[in-house]
């Protein structure tokens, strides 16, 4: 049994439009995603902008209605969070992308880490700031700071405090969308490592979401490549990375910047290579609509989304 | 053979806040060559982009110290008129983010029109847009002629960008300046737009400078690399030498912090501590000094200036020969190289 368990989620949001302001279609921004994570794991889940890794990311944490699929979490069926306990919410937490707007600009650092301990736990003031000491200790930040505002932190920082409000309820599953996407590469260490060792010291399972394949190829153990709201892709880090079979998997590989100043001409071919088979193998690999096929196993780990009999 | 197209000599751009001037770009020489990429790396808040802007002279009320010298002559004293018969014709910028650079109640077909009507008041309407689609298709704009009719908002992020590309190119331009210009996309967008910038360089054998965080980025595109910290260069060489025999501290500890796809690393290095604002930018002595603290004093130069090393390989102050990595931390990229 694995420890989250999504199995063919669907999010699909209404388009409103004539002049009843009626139903006109729907865009699936999640089409059909199922994937499991083991715990302790960090799964990687990469795709472009507009793919609907983000969503997939926030409809099992509850920020978007699911609109057909199941997600299990610990063996516990959470597609509706209204109705699951209470309890399970707190085991689930969210590293969001800015650490600019995701913080309240006029709560203290204490008041903003604070927030989900005054609503799960009954704490005296005492014990609640001792929590938040903890806390702040644990994320590498001065005792002094829980006074201070966020704007007087810099973004490696608030990313931080960000990171001690998500585990400040010590939760089960950290669902994090791009925690590095807008820091600069000193302080995306910082908090890669950073994030590795609570992972280690408090058994955290991760989501990871972001399109930094160089950064998903650091951190996850498994990876699932979407692309317009359908999985293309997935598998373990070797298989993604060293034995890609989809093409757009192929593509998204091929577009990561060699660090080699002297393998420079040879990628810029492979570059090419890759594109031109992707614009003449674009119809084998898409549908019609192009959106891709139902995923098929290549391997035990390994499955691509290939047209059947393909 | 190389002919300079941009030459800075001791160009020091500072910014007064209350009733002081401190300086975000510091005595900065360099020079930029015919058909040459250069890439400016570090931070945020190190002065690339402050460079960028004094060298277009974009900012309104900065102080600007130096000399910047556009094919012989110093446009550092130039008025505004003068400078904009530069700006956009001669000198091109791309911006970093498609969305704000973009003029949201303008079409295309006339934000791209306008530079060409701006530099040439004798251009006809029928030829003014013969040439913007002209421009939209060789940035690789599918279905020019329609997206000429549309709107910023219409188009995807790279699309923008490639709008955003056709206006810096419109008049062929010979010094084209590119301040983070793919931060803002995916990353196969990103490998696009870049194969379009360098296609273009070499057709028009302009000079680039090219202001990224991105080292990928720059060991794809760039011919010579200036490492820029706290304002100052640090460290200029060209694009081989850099990333096979880093030098200065900075430019090791940046070039090790950087998740690679081709690397296994079990731990990041971290550069420890902050890049110094403005205000608290240390006057004296070597600069990265307090982010390398068991590197001893003696180590650093009073007054750290450019070594040159090997020709045409400069590094900033002398702490780069007793540099070495906390305990436990390997140096990866030289695995990369290798």
């Amino acid at each position: 049994m694995s420890f989250l368990e999504v199995n063919d989620l669907k999010v699909h949001f209404p388009i409103r439009g004539g002049f009843f302001g009626g139903t006109q279609g729907y865009v699936k921004a999640v089409d059909g995603v199922s994937f499991s994570i083991e715990k302790g794991k960090t799964y990687g889940l990469v795709g472009e902008s507009g793919s609907g890794k983000t969503t997939t990311g926030r409809a099992i944490i509850g920020l978007n209605k699911i609109t057909s699929g199941k997600v299990l979490f610990d063996g516990q069926e959470i597609t509706d969070l209204h109705r699951a306990s209470k309890d399970i919410r707190r085991d689930i937490q969210m590293i969001f992308q800015d650490p600019y707007s995701s913080l309240n600009p006029k709560k203290r650092v204490s008041d903003i880490i604070a927030e989900p301990l005054r609503n799960y736990e009954k704490l005296t003031k005492g014990e609640e700031q001792k929590r938040v000491q903890e806390l702040l200790e644990l994320v590498g930040l001065s005792p002094e700071s829980s006074l201070k505002y966020p704007h007087e932190f810099s973004g490696g920082q608030r990313q931080r405090i960000g990171i001690a409000r998500a585990i400040a309820l010590k939760p089960k599953l950290i669902i994090a969308d791009e925690p590095v996407s807008a820091l600069d590469v000193s302080v995306q260490a910082q908090v890669l490592n950073f994030m590795q060792d609570i992972q280690k010291e408090l058994g955290l399972t991760y989501l990871f979401i972001s399109h930094d394949l160089g950064v998903i190829k650091h951190m996850c153990d498994e990876i699932g490549i979407m692309y317009k709201g359908r999985y293309v892709e997935s598998g373990t880090k070797e298989d993604i990375f060293n034995n890609p079979q989809h093409i757009y998997t192929k593509r998204l590989v091929a577009a990561i910047p060699d660090i080699n100043p002297r393998n420079r001409s040879q990628h810029l071919q492979f570059r090419q290579e890759v594109k031109k088979e992707y614009e003449q193998a674009f119809n084998k690999y898409f549908d019609s609509e192009g959106l891709a096929y139902q995923l098929q196993p290549v391997s035990n780990t390994h499955l691509v989304a290939l047209p059947e009999k393909g | 053979m190389s002919e300079p197209i941009l030459e800075i000599n001791h160009l020091t751009t500072s910014f007064r806040i209350k009733d002081e001037h401190y300086a975000a770009v510091d005595d900065v020489s360099l020079t930029v060559n015919k058909n040459e990429l250069l890439a400016i790396v570090g931070e945020s808040g190190c002065g690339k982009s402050a460079l960028a802007f004094s060298i277009m002279r974009l900012h309104n009320r900065a102080k600007i110290e130096g000399e910047i010298k556009f094919k012989g002559q110093n446009i550092a004293g130039f008025n505004t008129s003068q400078l904009n018969a530069l700006r956009g014709k001669d000198m091109g910028m791309i911006f970093q983010d498609p969305l704000t650079a973009l003029n949201p109640l303008m079409m295309i077909g006339d934000q791209i029109g306008e530079i060409l009507l701006i530099h040439n008041k004798n251009l006809s309407v029928n030829k003014r847009k013969g040439r913007v689609i002209e421009l939209l298709n060789k940035v690789g704009i599918p279905g020019a002629e329609h997206v000429y009719n549309q709107f910023p908002h219409e188009l995807s992020g790279g699309m923008r960008q490639r709008v955003v590309i056709a206006m810096a190119i419109a008049n062929n331009p010979e010094l084209l300046i590119a301040d983070e210009p793919t931060t803002a996309l995916d990353v196969t967008i990103q490998s696009q737009i870049l194969d379009l910038m360098k296609e273009l360089k070499e057709e028009s054998q302009a000079g680039v400078i090219l202001i990224t965080h991105d080292l990928g980025v720059v060991a794809e595109m760039a011919d010579r690399v200036a490492v820029m910290y706290a304002g100052q260069i640090v460290e200029i060489a060209d694009v081989y030498t850099l990333f096979e025999n880093p030098l200065h501290p900075y430019t090791r500890s940046l070039l090790n912090s950087v998740p690679t796809a081709n690397e296994e690393q079990s731990k990041l290095h971290v550069i420890q501590g902050v890049v110094p604002s403005l205000q608290n930018l240390p006057r004296e002595g070597c600069r990265f000094s307090a982010r390398i603290p068991w590197i001893s004093e003696s180590a650093h130069e009073k007054n750290p200036v450019l070594h040159e090393v090997s020709p045409g390989h400069f590094v900033r102050c002398t702490c780069y020969k007793d540099f070495h990595f906390p305990d436990g931390q390997k140096e990866e990229h030289n695995h990369v190289i290798s």
